[in-house]
């Protein structure tokens, strides 16, 4: 991380411990009210080539990210399971066909136009019949306490304004016995992989973005929200304080993301 | 990256690109929707779950065999063998002196075993159909036709070296000489050379006497 980033992080810690009434935004400083919508205008910007632009970003890779996490999951036939910030659904289509007609799959994004993508997707897919749709705040889940088996989350927390919030959140729609994971990007384990990645998510990101989806910002916005995002061993202690046990992470292709995974006993 | 993730996902769609290939597999696949059976295959460090929709899932097993077991569903089966033994897995019969070799550990649904192991030995791909689709007909024809010739030249080559082999290891072997009986022919040997040196030493003296007398 350049010294740049490290200062924006612990003024971003700072303001937010001292005052509570500004957060951040990439690097930006702003009020904590408006980063949804923030955030909101950046997704409405990429949501059409959302699926293009992950392949092409992660050159694939993201599909094994994912996969991973619906293997770490668990899930079963006649599971009851939540994805929030589910996006255009990648891991939704998975878990529709494992948890089968007994089961369900919620999927849930706050960003409406995300949500439109993905139910498309699915349905073009001929996934129907035991899929939910529901727009919806991780930071106020509008569900039932002890509701859900498995509640997963691929590359979403780092956008929520609160995140304790959203944790304490899930935790509390989660049955007993029921499992949180977090996918998300984080911090490379080695110095050397963190310059590349520097490199690559500052210099190459922003251009590809321009180059596909003719919205660089959207992409600035992303390499730096990751940045910003608490690394391993600080997000597994919002796990913990927010009441999940067995709480452990993995990290994937040398730290660039993270997978963490918690249960509710 | 994780590996365990790559190798399933190369699995899956070479699986489902097969199944896509067989019509009737479309009917055999039917029955085992909402089942899973899970392998545990040694040396491989994790377990391969197939999960039946209405296509395959392949997914890797992130626990033991006995976590597995322990979260069986009704219509799950989960297996534990070796590498080594998983080609007697065709034969049926089989089964039960595996099981009690121990070579082979079945929990749950022996039914979804048993279709899952119709649905792929049942396969039945009309190759030369689908490369005429992207050649032509008479290229396709020809292509599988020598195939199928080298193939079967092969198989009869393999089976008559097998045979000689056989045959030589079974027959011949039995006609050579044992190696007990090659140390005593050459023992014999030894013996009589050394008689026929010490003949030789009193023909000579003999020969010497004769001239003395003479």
């Amino acid at each position: 991380m350049s010294d740049n980033q490290t200062s924006a992080t612990q003024v971003d810690s700072a303001t937010d411990n001292a005052t509570g009434q500004t957060t951040h935004f990439g690097f930006k400083q702003v009020d904590k009210g408006q980063k949804a919508s923030l955030v909101a205008n950046v997704f409405d910007s990429v949501a059409a080539k959302y699926d293009v632009m992950n392949d092409l970003m992660s050159m694939g890779v993201h599909r094994l990210w994912k996969r991973f996490t619906i293997d770490c999951s668990g899930v079963r036939a006649g599971n009851n399971v939540l994805d929030i910030a589910g996006g255009t659904g990648d891991l939704t289509a998975k878990f529709s066909r494992l948890v089968g007609p007994t089961g369900l799959v919620t999927l849930a994004d706050i960003n409406l136009s995300m949500l439109k993508v993905g139910r498309d997707k699915l349905r073009d897919r001929g996934l129907v019949s035991n899929i939910d749709y529901v727009q919806a705040d991780a930071e106020a889940l509008p569900f039932p306490d002890n509701h859900f088996d498995v509640v997963t989350m691929a590359f979403g927390l780092r956008n929520v304004t609160e995140k304790q919030n959203a944790l304490n959140s899930i935790y509390r729609v989660l049955k007993p016995g029921g499992r949180l994971l977090v996918l998300e990007f984080s911090k490379p384990t080695t110095e050397q992989l963190s310059k590349l990645y520097d490199m690559y998510s500052f210099h190459i990101l922003p251009k590809m973005g321009q180059l596909v989806a003719n919205d660089a910002e959207s992409y600035q916005y992303l390499a730096e929200s990751i940045r910003m995002h608490p690394d391993q061993e600080t997000l597994k202690g919002m796990f913990e304080q927010a009441g999940f046990e067995q709480c452990d992470y993995q990290n994937l292709t040398g730290g660039i993301v993270a997978l963490h995974r918690g249960y509710k006993f | 990256m994780p590996t365990s993730a790559l190798v399933a996902a190369a699995a899956e769609s070479v699986i489902n690109k097969l199944l896509s290939l067989d019509e009737d597999s479309e009917s055999r696949l039917k029955p085992l929707r909402g089942a899973r059976l899970t392998a545990f295959v040694s040396p491989l460090p994790y377990g391969i779950t197939l999960s039946f929709s209405d296509r395959i899932d392949v997914l890797t097993e992130q626990g033991t065999f006995e976590e597995t077991v322990a979260s069986l569903g009704s219509k799950d089966c989960c297996i534990k063998t070796s590498l080594q033994t998983l080609p007697e897995l065709k034969e049926t019969s089989q089964l039960t002196r595996l099981i009690q070799q121990k070579a082979l550990i079945l929990e749950g649904e022996l039914n979804v075993a048993q279709q899952v192991s119709a649905l792929f030995q049942e396969l039945d791909i009309d190759v030369e159909e689908l490369l005429a689709q992207k050649t032509n007909d008479v290229i396709a024809h020809q292509a599988v036709n020598t195939v199928t010739a080298v193939h079967e030249k092969a198989t009869r080559a393999v089976t008559w070296i097998g045979q000689v082999v056989g045959n030589a290891l079974v027959e011949e072997k039995q006609l050579a000489a044992h190696k007990l009986a090659v140390m005593h022919f050459s023992d014999e040997v030894n013996v009589l050379r050394d008689r026929t040196e010490s003949a030789e030493a009193r023909l000579r003296k003999l020969e010497e006497k004769l001239k003395n007398v003479f």
